[in-house]
């Protein structure tokens, strides 16, 4: 059977085998814990401790709270990555054999913070490289060892490149006279207006 | 004294030498500690060189035989032998060069527009980043294809996968079980 939140696949087996765990969460309990792994899911700390006190009164074993927590992220990302909106979820979970109230205060979490998920999600999307900033300068040349009356004007560029991964910037930096940074700006301009016209 | 030594021969073979331990060793059985040094060395070896080959009971027995030792000793060296085979073989094991090995992949679909070049284009890409894994070492490799290629990719895998079914590979995986 397929289900939109798994991107039309079938659900993994885990994910299936977890459900039967979340519904021994009371599910007041269960959209707490939503709530600390939305704030994982969008880089904030999530915080440890307070699940573990959540999940106490249901007498999960540490394997089981690691598990709930995965299965929480799973459900509510794969929920993001596929647009699927909270009423959709919220009747594939009851399908997968997750009660009413347990799919339904799951879902209003998802709801609350599902655009921001999703924005989050498109941010750590792949991405070569990213332009950090750009530092200019513009000199004027006087004179050099092969000719005594130069005077011209020089731009020095500096792009600041980040690496994701590594999370170092690397300094790109280069000279260039007047007309090669004229053709420059009008190459980049009708680079932008071709960008405008697809917003 | 045997046990002394034999835990010696255990530990460097888990964690490399271990000096300290040998001279603490020496002073308590009163003995030098050159040879203490010489004589887990020895011990380790017998243990890596047996474990390695998979010696039988019988054949381990007949090759320390001809060092002359007491009975006894021989049965103790037997039971060290065979009780830390199987671990001495888990850590040979991981000494073999691996190579590197698949840990993620990102993807993202683009379409190119236009380029300085080029206008009015429709283009489809996809850009991976394979990231791969050799020993504690991360690295990443880019690329990037066309949605053809990607298909033939697809392609070639799914192949591979299936091969895990044909009636020869079938016959190999059921004979090393």
């Amino acid at each position: 059977q397929r289900f939109r939140f798994c991107g039309d696949l079938d659900c993994p087996d885990w994910v299936l085998a977890e459900i039967s765990t979340l519904a021994k969460i009371s599910s007041v309990k269960l959209k707490l814990i939503c709530a600390q792994v939305l704030r994982d899911l969008l880089g904030e700390n999530i915080e440890y401790e307070k699940i573990l006190k959540l999940t106490s009164d249901a007498k999960l074993e540490s394997g089981d709270v690691k598990a709930t927590i995965a299965v929480l992220s799973f459900i509510l990302s794969s929920a993001a990555k596929h647009n699927v909106d909270s009423e959709s979820l919220s009747s594939e979970l009851q399908q997968l054999g997750l009660p009413k109230e347990h799919a339904s205060g799951l879902c209003r979490s998802y709801e609350e913070k599902q655009s921001s998920l999703q924005d989050s999600l498109r941010a750590c999307s792949l991405r070569l490289s990213q332009l950090g900033s750009v530092c200019w300068r513009v000199d004027y040349t006087l004179s050099s060892s092969e000719l005594q009356e130069v005077n011209e004007p020089l731009v020095h560029l500096t792009f600041n490149v980040k690496d994701r991964d590594r999370g170092r910037t690397t300094a790109v930096s280069m000279t260039l006279s007047s007309d090669k940074f004229r053709v420059l700006l009008a190459e980049l301009k009708q680079a932008q207006t071709l960008m405008n016209t697809l917003l | 004294a045997l046990g002394e030594l034999g835990q010696l021969a255990l530990e460097q073979l888990r964690r490399g030498a271990a000096p300290r331990a040998c001279e603490a060793a020496a002073r308590k059985l009163n003995i030098d500690v050159d040879t203490i040094q010489h004589g887990v060395e020895g011990l380790a070896y017998l243990l890596t060189e047996s474990s390695k080959l998979m010696i039988s009971e019988i054949d381990f027995q007949d090759s320390i035989h001809v060092l002359g030792f007491s009975d006894e000793l021989n049965k103790s060296l037997l039971q060290l032998y065979l009780d830390n085979r199987k671990e001495i073989r888990s850590i040979l094991g991981e000494l073999a060069p691996r190579l590197p090995s698949y840990h993620s992949l990102e993807w993202r679909l683009d379409v190119q527009l236009a380029s300085r070049s080029l206008r009015q284009q429709i283009k489809p890409a996809v850009t991976m980043k394979l990231h791969l894994n050799q020993n504690e070492d991360q690295t990443a490799q880019v690329l990037q294809t066309d949605p053809a290629t990607l298909l033939h990719l697809i392609q070639q895998l799914e192949q591979a996968l299936g091969e895990m079914k044909t009636n020869h590979c079938r016959r190999i995986v059921r004979n090393m079980k």
